[in-house]
């Protein structure tokens, strides 16, 4: 089956990826039975389909994502959470009791699954894994950029994690929750953060965040 | 005025150009910083920017649409673009030329990606000397390009006019002002389709499939700068990742 780039190139939109429509994946469209690119982004091919990982690009969510929201109505049935820029989540709780022992209000910061995301909305898990933060320091990056602060499983985050000492949950969405036994230790983490966020395309990356991380913490500032 | 002399004897134009040729074309991506996407393109003393913003939440909220994003277009001259001041404001020219950009892009985006959402798109022309619709409409699909929004396929668009009795590509003010027709052409190469075709003036039968011949070639060419500034921005980009 032929495919026409090269892995990791950089591919635009209109450009031809394969002759085999079936493989279209993230990122690219069928028509005629061919795969092209619809974003400016790299072309790979993951679980034998053709994808483009997007350089930028609203945030689209995938049924099982980790996102971070905040409350921003509380109904006898559930809660509205916004999600960032354009996208607004919502909790459906059918027993009413339930909402109420929740106890979340408006404004309240909580992180959740995705349970479901098509024309009707974006619908968030109550169940498993829904939780509120009850202090930290709520910062946002381009949604692009999250797999590069996750870093091949996970190096990157841990890293940060590991260095500032600090608890830090990164949602799909762009939205990261950080809290630690200090400011400086948070100042610290918001910084390397702010940081991959800004020099997400170079090599070597990890390795200069660390060097950040310490010399910010040996007092010296950036 | 009267008419100037707009090609001479030996096939030359006013700008010195032979009637297939471009003005000097330049093309940036990602000008802007507050914006999701940005380009700035210029033909010649055309000079035009173009800021995407989006998908981000509608306003007010009815407007939006179930199954599919909007699109909002705005195709404004600065006061300070043509010789005469023209005022601030829209004018009726502006509101019908954001309309036919609009629909032109619309063809390309894939909005149903966005349901309820809105796609803001600002083309600002900075100094105008013809052409400023087709170079809007380059600038736009660059910006949403860099913006990553979900589309077919990049849209290059240019003008084709007749002067002095010949067919001429790439039309500037003065060959616009003078000269007998005037057609602005856009495209998606991609699949060969035209996305957007006006005519202003008189164009035989015999010419009109000379014309468009003339303005496909001129839009491989731009559609071949639209793809080198995009990748320009991004080769020096990311490795590693996921």
């Amino acid at each position: 089956m032929p495919i026409y780039f090269s892995d990791h190139e950089v591919v635009l939109p209109g450009q031809l990826l394969s002759d085999d429509g079936r493989r279209g994946g993230e990122g690219t469209y069928v028509a005629d039975g061919k795969v092209y690119a619809a974003q400016v982004g790299l072309a790979t091919i993951r679980n034998n389909r053709v994808c483009v990982i997007a350089f930028k690009g609203a945030y689209r969510p995938q049924v099982g994502d980790e996102v971070i929201g905040v409350i921003s109505d509380v109904k006898p049935n559930g809660f509205d959470v916004v999600l960032g820029k354009h996208l607004t989540g919502v909790i459906r709780i059918p027993d009413r009791r339930k909402v109420q022992n929740l106890g979340l209000r408006v404004g309240d910061v909580i992180s959740a699954r995705v349970k479901e995301s098509s024309l009707r909305g974006i619908v968030l898990e109550h169940t498993r894994r829904m939780r509120r933060f009850d202090k930290g320091l709520l910062i946002s990056i381009h949604p692009a950029k999250i797999p590069r602060l996750i870093g091949r499983r996970g190096s990157m985050i841990n890293m940060i994690k590991r260095k500032t000492g600090c608890r830090i949950v990164v949602g799909r969405n762009g939205l990261i929750v950080i809290s630690g036994p200090s400011p400086a230790q948070e100042f610290a983490a918001v910084t390397a953060i702010k940081e991959v966020e800004r020099e997400a395309h170079t090599q070597g990356l990890t390795e200069r965040i660390g060097k950040l991380i310490d010399s910010i913490l040996k007092g010296g500032v950036g | 005025m009267s008419k100037p002399k707009l090609i001479s004897e030996d096939g030359i134009r006013v700008d010195g150009r032979r009637y297939d040729e471009l003005r000097p074309i330049k093309m940036e991506v990602g000008v802007l910083d507050k914006s999701d996407g940005s380009a700035y393109v210029e033909f010649g003393k055309t000079r035009v920017f173009a800021a995407v913003f989006g998908p981000r939440e509608v306003h007010p909220r009815h407007l939006s649409l179930p199954d599919r994003a909007i699109l909002n277009c705005r195709y404004h001259m600065t006061s300070f673009s043509v010789e005469e001041r023209k005022p601030l404001g829209m004018t009726r020219r502006e509101v019908e030329l954001s309309k036919v950009i609009r629909e032109a892009l619309e063809t390309v985006v894939f909005l149903e990606e966005f349901p309820r959402t809105c796609i803001d798109i600002y083309i600002e022309v900075v100094q105008a000397d013809g052409g400023t619709r087709t170079t809007g409409l380059t600038a736009a699909s660059l910006a949403l390009a860099d913006a990553g929004i979900p589309m077919a396929d990049l849209i290059a668009a240019v003008a084709v006019g007749k002067v002095d009795g010949q067919l001429v590509l790439d039309l500037n003010d003065v060959e616009d002002k003078y000269g007998e027709a005037d057609m602005p052409m856009a495209m998606a190469p991609r699949f060969d389709s035209i996305v957007l075709l006006q005519l202003n003036g008189r164009i035989s039968k015999d010419e009109f499939p000379k014309a468009l011949a003339l303005a496909k070639k001129g839009i491989m060419e731009i559609y071949r700068l639209q793809r080198e500034a995009l990748k320009r921005k991004y080769s020096a980009a990311p490795q590693g990742g996921v």
